[in-house]
């Protein structure tokens, strides 16, 4: 205890002394001394004068003096998420990182200073760099991969095509971008949100409208990332919203009561032959959606290899868990008023809702389709075609809850995983086509 | 001969990307399906020729998983494993009070002999 004192006795002392000994070699004593003689020429000024300007200095460094209406107005935004996301459970894992990030980049403040996410140098800035180069969301997916269960993929792999045909809505919403006068590849960033798969678009956008990129004619695309992934990750909460109107207006009573025999046991042995198997394909097919469906399928293998758990375990919640709190904050923050209240964006919004739209149409019409080649017990429950839109698992839940509502014990979960898996590797896919072809 | 198109429409484009993208996608997942409906079964047939044992006919294994086994009853399985797992505890101490552990003097956790010792 002793020495402590002492220590720290000689210590202030040092310092004291310093000043007093002219030992101003740092800049700090610099630029006090500056100050000290702006002091002495405006004497004359009161000390209240004084105060007062300080006072006003740092008024205009304050949010109140910066706020505009577009900032107060995300700033809503980002309550309401915040407020869906708590109150109806809509994703909460989701919306209340965003929400914050959209409340957080939405702060009014004075631009040259290093703070916003758009600034040089800043630390929202170094989180968003994984955004931009798309390093966040094959984490993710490998992550989804190590929690995904494919077995019930296995049993009945027909489903997979449901998967497929859902992409639909990928591929028209990227025409209805087309025709509203986004060029090719802004169209293909937005026409992935139909995909339903957040890291998907993102990926997808970082890669094509990141703002960076130079088309043929000179011209350079928009920055779309931030209303993209808002887009595709507030549908997805919404998922429950959209997809039971559709599937009311679709689907009969009669084909809702459908019921599917349980899907058979399968074996260890074909689940870790599943993701070797359909990484080799996938990627063969596809080669630009490699990181995706690569950390996808990786992450599976890691699960069900029986052998590497502990990685399992740690990307199934740890690993995911930061990625995504780091995506979350950083993908609401990239909406910063300025940039992301634009005409482009209120229409992103637009194709956003009618994507879903038909991607679950698609789904629910091709699952009526291929029951006309289907006989006896072997006939499918349409409603599970609305799971072909990724929104793993809130989809396959939503299929679930109104196959309950028509009959209480048609138990579709299960089976509306099939699809719903299917749909992630679906849209990976369509990714990697689009990216081929634009990028 | 090659065709140089001096303009592209870009909607002309939006429909070749629309139906080759739509058909590459069915199409992957296609193979998908056809694979793990026809060409793993097949693939594990000829694993379980290849490990069966000497004396046992190809035959007697039937590439056939038991049909009564289904998934639903696998769930209910590990539905109350896992329930039961959940359920069960370590027999703990509510008194949480913080005790001053005792240290025993050892020659290995001393700090006199620590390993850096030499370079500070």
């Amino acid at each position: 205890m002793k020495k402590v004192i002492l220590i720290f006795g000689v210590l202030s002392l040092l310092i004291f002394i310093k000043p007093l000994l002219g030992f101003s070699a740092n800049t700090a004593s610099a630029t006090e001394s500056t100050l000290i003689s702006q002091t002495d020429s405006i004497v004359e000024k009161t000390f209240v004068d004084e105060a007062f300007d300080g006072m006003k200095q740092f008024y205009h460094f304050t949010g109140f003096a910066n706020a505009q209406s577009g900032n107060l107005i995300m700033i809503l935004i980002g309550i309401v998420f915040i407020y869906l996301g708590i109150k109806f459970d809509y994703e909460p894992l989701l919306l209340i990182p965003i929400g914050t990030g959209v409340m957080l980049g939405n702060i009014p403040f004075v631009a040259g200073y290093q703070t916003g996410i758009y600034e040089e140098g800043s630390v929202l800035n170094y989180l968003y760099f994984g955004v931009v180069k798309g390093i966040y969301p094959p984490l993710i997916f490998l992550g989804i991969g190590a929690m995904t269960d494919f077995s019930s993929l296995i049993a009945n792999p027909k489903l997979m095509l449901l998967g497929a045909a859902a992409q639909i809505g990928v591929f028209a919403t990227f025409l209805g971008a087309l025709y509203l006068g986004f060029n090719l590849p802004e169209a293909g960033a937005i026409g992935i949100i139909g995909g339903a798969d957040g890291p998907t678009a993102i990926f997808l956008s970082s890669k094509l409208a990141n703002g960076i990129n130079v088309l043929a004619d000179g011209t350079t695309v928009k920055n779309l990332i931030g209303p993209i992934a808002i887009a595709a990750y507030s549908y997805m909460a919404l998922v429950p919203v959209i997809q039971p109107p559709i599937m009311k207006l679709l689907v009969s009573k009669k084909e809702r009561l459908i019921r599917m025999k349980p899907p058979r046991a399968v074996s260890q042995k074909e689940k870790m032959i599943f993701p070797i198997v359909a990484l080799l394909l996938t990627t063969f097919i596809s080669p630009s959606a490699l990181p995706l469906l690569g950390m996808l399928f990786f992450g599976n293998l890691l699960k069900e290899s029986g052998r590497t758990e502990r990685l399992a375990e740690t990307a199934r919640t740890k690993l995911i868990d930061i990625v995504t709190i780091i995506l979350g904050v950083t993908v609401g923050a990239s909406t910063q008023a300025d940039i992301f209240i634009t005409k482009d964006s209120m229409m992103i919004f637009g194709l956003g809702a009618l994507s879903f739209v038909i991607a679950t149409a698609g789904g629910l019409l091709f699952a009526k389709f291929m029951n006309l080649f289907l006989k006896g017990d072997d006939k499918i429950n349409p409603l599970i075609g609305a799971a072909g839109v990724s929104a793993v698992p809130d989809s396959a839940r939503v299929v679930h809850a109104e196959g309950l509502k028509s009959d209480p014990h048609n138990y579709l979960l299960m089976h509306a995983m099939a699809p719903n898996v299917a749909g992630v590797i679906g849209s990976a896919i369509a990714a990697g086509i689009i990216l081929s072809f634009l990028g | 001969m090659i065709r140089v198109l001096l303009y592209t429409d870009t909607l002309v484009e939006g429909y070749i990307i629309l139906i080759t993208g739509l058909l590459i996608v069915f199409g992957g997942l296609i193979l998908l399906t056809v694979f793990f409906k026809y060409g793993l079964p097949i693939m594990l047939y000829i694993y379980k020729i290849i490990t069966r044992g000497r004396d046992k006919k190809v035959k007697d294994i039937s590439p056939k998983v038991n049909q009564d086994f289904t998934g639903e009853i696998a769930a209910a399985i590990s539905v109350a494993i896992h329930l039961y797992l959940d359920e069960q505890h370590d027999e703990e101490n509510a008194i949480l009070t913080i005790k001053q552990a005792r240290k025993l003097y050892s020659p290995w956790s001393s700090k006199i002999y620590s390993a850096y010792r030499n370079r500070l």
